[in-house]
């Protein structure tokens, strides 16, 4: 495995996709270092001024500093991504594994599920779940968490239906192993490749879903800074004040590139069937 | 060998282009230099095309069925009322020539004027007046305007001039009323279902237009009536485009495709001065705003039936900081519901002064003694905790960030919602599930203000949702509807303002100026504007031919 990571980062892809990944999250989570003013002060006097060397990235409708909410915006992206996909991320693997692993009628129940799920489309399911909700982060993590595990499930589902045929997973049920101890120490170190594939690609759906429901005004609220709010703050102005609605613009864009390079990458070396192409 | 020869085709063809271009130039020259002429004076003419725009297009324009702002501002060019408000938004006939009221007070008469035709040259007599009534008054028309008309136990017509109508009790809001009854043709609707009749997409009215055409998804247009009641208006042809996103309808204003739009702050203060070619075309306008925004608390929840907070959070907000981060300095502080200048404003009282320690006093007064690491204000170990409610409109936004931070530097925990309208209205305002809301009420010309205040009137769906209370203002709001004599009838309205005003069950922010933009094609328009808006005299308003746009045809 460590092998197969220096391997990983070895591919340009990959690597590039990592460093603009690194950078962004070095920059969130530095955001109280680095930025030069409170993302939430605001000046009335220095109403959307462009950007200038006290204002690198210009000033808002109220006076606040773009840079500095840019900044503290990359924290709410970013763990919104990260902890929204994690959720996911478990839910898929425990039904996954279920229904991998025991197969006959519960793998159909929960299959079908997962059609149902899917046949939603997931953006108006959680537009229709948040407005009945108090709007906010923790809210919006949870039902972007469970509005799409849908795929992590049907991949685990695979790897498991394929491991259970081997050698080393019927050796050890014959020596006797229990279910939890088949599915947790046997099966799924085996099936982790995939999911962290199918991880690192959903984190990047997913900055893009609370960057569209901020847009919204469903997802961060005010005064709370996050890329998406800050564009639809710019979306006013766009003749006028372009950089309310450049900087946050290319921020979402290079997250969701980033991620995507980074997960396509780790694909193409980890998993076995491409990387023999190659 | 090839180099020089390229060279040479090049420069050739730069050659070409540059001529080229300065023939373009040379072209194009011409109409800007007439361009450059906005500012000179043309002695009034008529003919010509203004072209505004609409946000919405009117589902019909049957006025008093419609009910939506772009219906009643197409229609208001095409019916008259009995009566209007002139310039300094004083009561003027507009069809009844004179009115009297009967020295009881219940009994209105007015006298309409001769000869008055409708666009299809059929006579309008006082009968279209009385079908007009009862219609707004029947319970099968579809209104939401018909409250003030049903208080009319009578309504006669004597003689095809004369109109009358008899209330039970005095009722000063009456002449007002009828300055917001736009007159039907009996001749073209009677008979049919006011609902649902086409006349709403061919009206026939008497003012100064009457529709030419409407292309759905496009535009309206208005063309002269020459049988106008009140006399000839100068310009020739109303367009009005319907163009939902106020974005776009900037577009259109800098590439000239209509002459006419209310700006934001930010256009009229930051885009417009930011720009000379703007500069050389539009002209802006200020005008006294016709709402005001304000922060509600519900009287019904806890602290709130305090004063001492209501008061507290009054003295905790900075208004002017609200009206120069929000409005940019383009609006005015508030002290009394009504339009700021106008005689029902109580010149003597002033806003809440911005005052924290005070806020801070007042809140302590109230059982707020303690504070938490964090440096809120703590009564019995609890925090003054609450979501500020508004709908999702930028200013409103912006205003409610503003409130929060003055309330968290006193110690009080404000957090923000804001939502979508319809949503907003139904879950909230309408359950009365909320502890404080930031919303804005229109200013209407007459005084009367009972559906808002008045403790009757706190009914789901009813205005006074906040829940005020207050046995004084209720009684003056009875009497104020009896009194017809403007000067008593001001003195309770000031009354009644500065008790609302000490009571704080809301905190006044401000009115945001009306701020249109007009092409300076368009001449004859008063600047200052006068307390009615620049939009008074439009019939005198007219665009020299020189500087009229190509007529396009079709």
């Amino acid at each position: 495995m460590p092998n197969k990571w220096r391997q990983a980062l070895r591919n340009p892809l990959a690597l590039s996709g990592f460093i603009i990944i690194f950078g962004i999250l070095l920059l969130a989570i530095l955001a109280p270092l680095i930025a030069p003013y409170d993302p939430n002060a605001i000046d009335v006097k220095a109403i959307l001024l462009p950007p200038s060397l006290q204002h690198p990235m210009g000033t808002d409708g109220l006076g606040r500093d773009v840079f500095s909410r840019m900044l503290f915006g990359a924290r709410i992206s970013l763990l919104v991504g990260i902890v929204a996909v994690g959720i996911a991320t478990s839910i898929g693997i425990v039904l996954g594994a279920i229904s991998g692993y025991y197969r006959g009628w519960v793998d159909v129940v929960i299959m079908r599920l997962v059609d149902v799920m899917l046949s939603i489309p997931t953006f108006f399911l959680i537009l229709a779940v948040i407005a009945f909700l108090t709007p906010s982060i923790w809210n919006i993590m949870i039902v972007i968490g469970l509005t799409s595990w849908m795929g992590v499930t049907r991949l685990v589902r695979a790897e498991f239906l394929s491991l259970r045929g081997r050698e080393f997973v019927m050796a050890s049920e014959t020596l006797g192993a229990r279910d939890f101890r088949m599915i947790f120490i046997h099966m799924l170190p085996n099936s982790l490749t995939p999911i962290m594939v199918s991880f690192v690609l959903g984190v990047a759906s997913a900055v893009l879903v609370e960057s569209g429901l901020s847009f919204l005004g469903l997802g961060v609220q005010a005064p709370q800074a996050s890329w998406g709010n800050i564009l639809t703050d710019g979306k006013e102005y766009i003749q006028f004040a372009w950089w309310l609605s450049l900087f946050p613009g290319v921020a979402i864009l290079l997250t969701v590139l980033g991620y995507n390079l980074l997960g396509e990458g780790l694909r193409d070396v980890l998993d076995p069937r491409t990387t023999n192409t190659r | 060998m090839e180099r020089p020869l390229l060279l040479k085709y090049l420069s050739l063809r730069m050659g070409i282009m540059l001529s080229l271009g300065l023939l373009l130039t040379a072209c194009s020259k011409a109409p800007s230099g007439n361009a450059a002429d906005f500012d000179q004076s043309y002695p009034p003419s008529s003919g010509g095309t203004l072209i505004d725009a609409t946000a919405g297009e009117p589902s019909g324009l049957i006025p008093m069925i419609a009910g939506e702002a772009a219906a009643s501002a197409v229609a208001s060019n095409i019916f008259n009322s009995l009566l209007k408000y002139d310039k300094n938004l004083e009561l003027q006939g507009e069809l009844a020539q004179s009115w009297s009221v009967s020295p009881d007070q219940k009994t209105i008469t007015f006298k309409l004027k001769p000869g008055l035709k409708w666009a299809d040259g059929k006579p309008l007599t006082s009968a279209d007046v009385l079908f007009t009534w009862k219609l707004v008054t029947d319970d099968n028309t579809r209104t939401p305007y018909g409250s003030d008309y049903k208080l009319v136990i009578r309504a006669e017509t004597p003689d095809p001039a004369t109109f009358k109508v008899s209330y039970a009790n005095p009722y000063a809001p009456a002449l007002d009323s009828w300055a917001g009854l736009q007159i039907l043709p009996e001749h073209l609707l009677k008979g049919q279902d006011i609902n649902t009749t086409s006349f709403r997409f061919k009206p026939v009215g008497s003012h100064y237009y009457k529709l030419e055409e409407w292309k759905p998804g496009e535009r309206i247009s208005l063309v002269r009536n020459p049988n106008s009641t009140q006399g000839p208006p100068r310009i020739d042809r109303l367009v009005s485009r319907f163009i939902p996103d106020p974005a776009a309808q900037f577009l259109e204003l800098l590439a000239d495709n209509i002459d006419s739009m209310t700006l934001n702050p930010i256009q009229y203060s930051r885009i417009v001065p930011s720009r000379e070619d703007l500069q050389k075309k539009l002209a802006l306008y200020k005008e006294l705003g016709n709402n005001y925004t304000y922060l509600g608390f519900n009287l019904k929840h806890k602290p709130f039936d305090d004063i001492r907070v209501r008061q507290a959070i009054n003295y905790a907000i900075d208004k002017q900081e609200l009206i120069d981060g929000v409005l940019l300095g383009l609006g005015e502080p508030v002290s009394s519901p009504y339009k700021p200048g106008t005689r029902w404003t109580n010149p003597d009282l002033s806003p809440y002064p911005y005052d924290p320690n005070k806020a801070i006093s007042l809140m302590q007064a109230a059982g707020y003694t303690g504070r938490d690491n964090e440096g809120y204000l703590l009564r019995d170990g609890k925090r003054l905790r609450f979501d500020i409610l508004t709908n999702q409109n930028k200013q409103r936004e912006m205003s409610a960030v503003l409130v929060q931070r003055r309330l968290k530097e006193i110690g009080i925990d404000a957090n923000i919602r804001v939502m979508e309208w319809a949503s907003f209205i139904g879950r909230f305002i309408k359950t009365g599930d909320f502890d404080v809301v930031l919303l804005g009420w229109g200013l209407s010309l007459d005084p009367d203000q009972y559906n808002i205040w008045h403790s009757s009137q706190q009914a789901p769906g009813q205005f006074n949702f906040i829940g005020y209370n207050n046995p004084r203002v209720d009684k003056l709001l009875e009497q104020g509807r009896l009194e017809l004599n403007p000067d008593k009838r001001m003195k309770i309205y000031h009354e009644f303002a500065s008790i609302l005003l000490a009571d704080s069950p809301i905190v006044y922010l401000y009115a945001g100026y009306g701020l249109p933009a007009i092409h300076k094609r368009v001449k004859g328009i008063d600047n200052p504007a006068p307390p009615a808006g620049i939009g008074y005299n439009s019939y005198d308003w007219y665009i020299p031919p020189p500087l009229r746009r190509n007529e396009i045809s079709q």
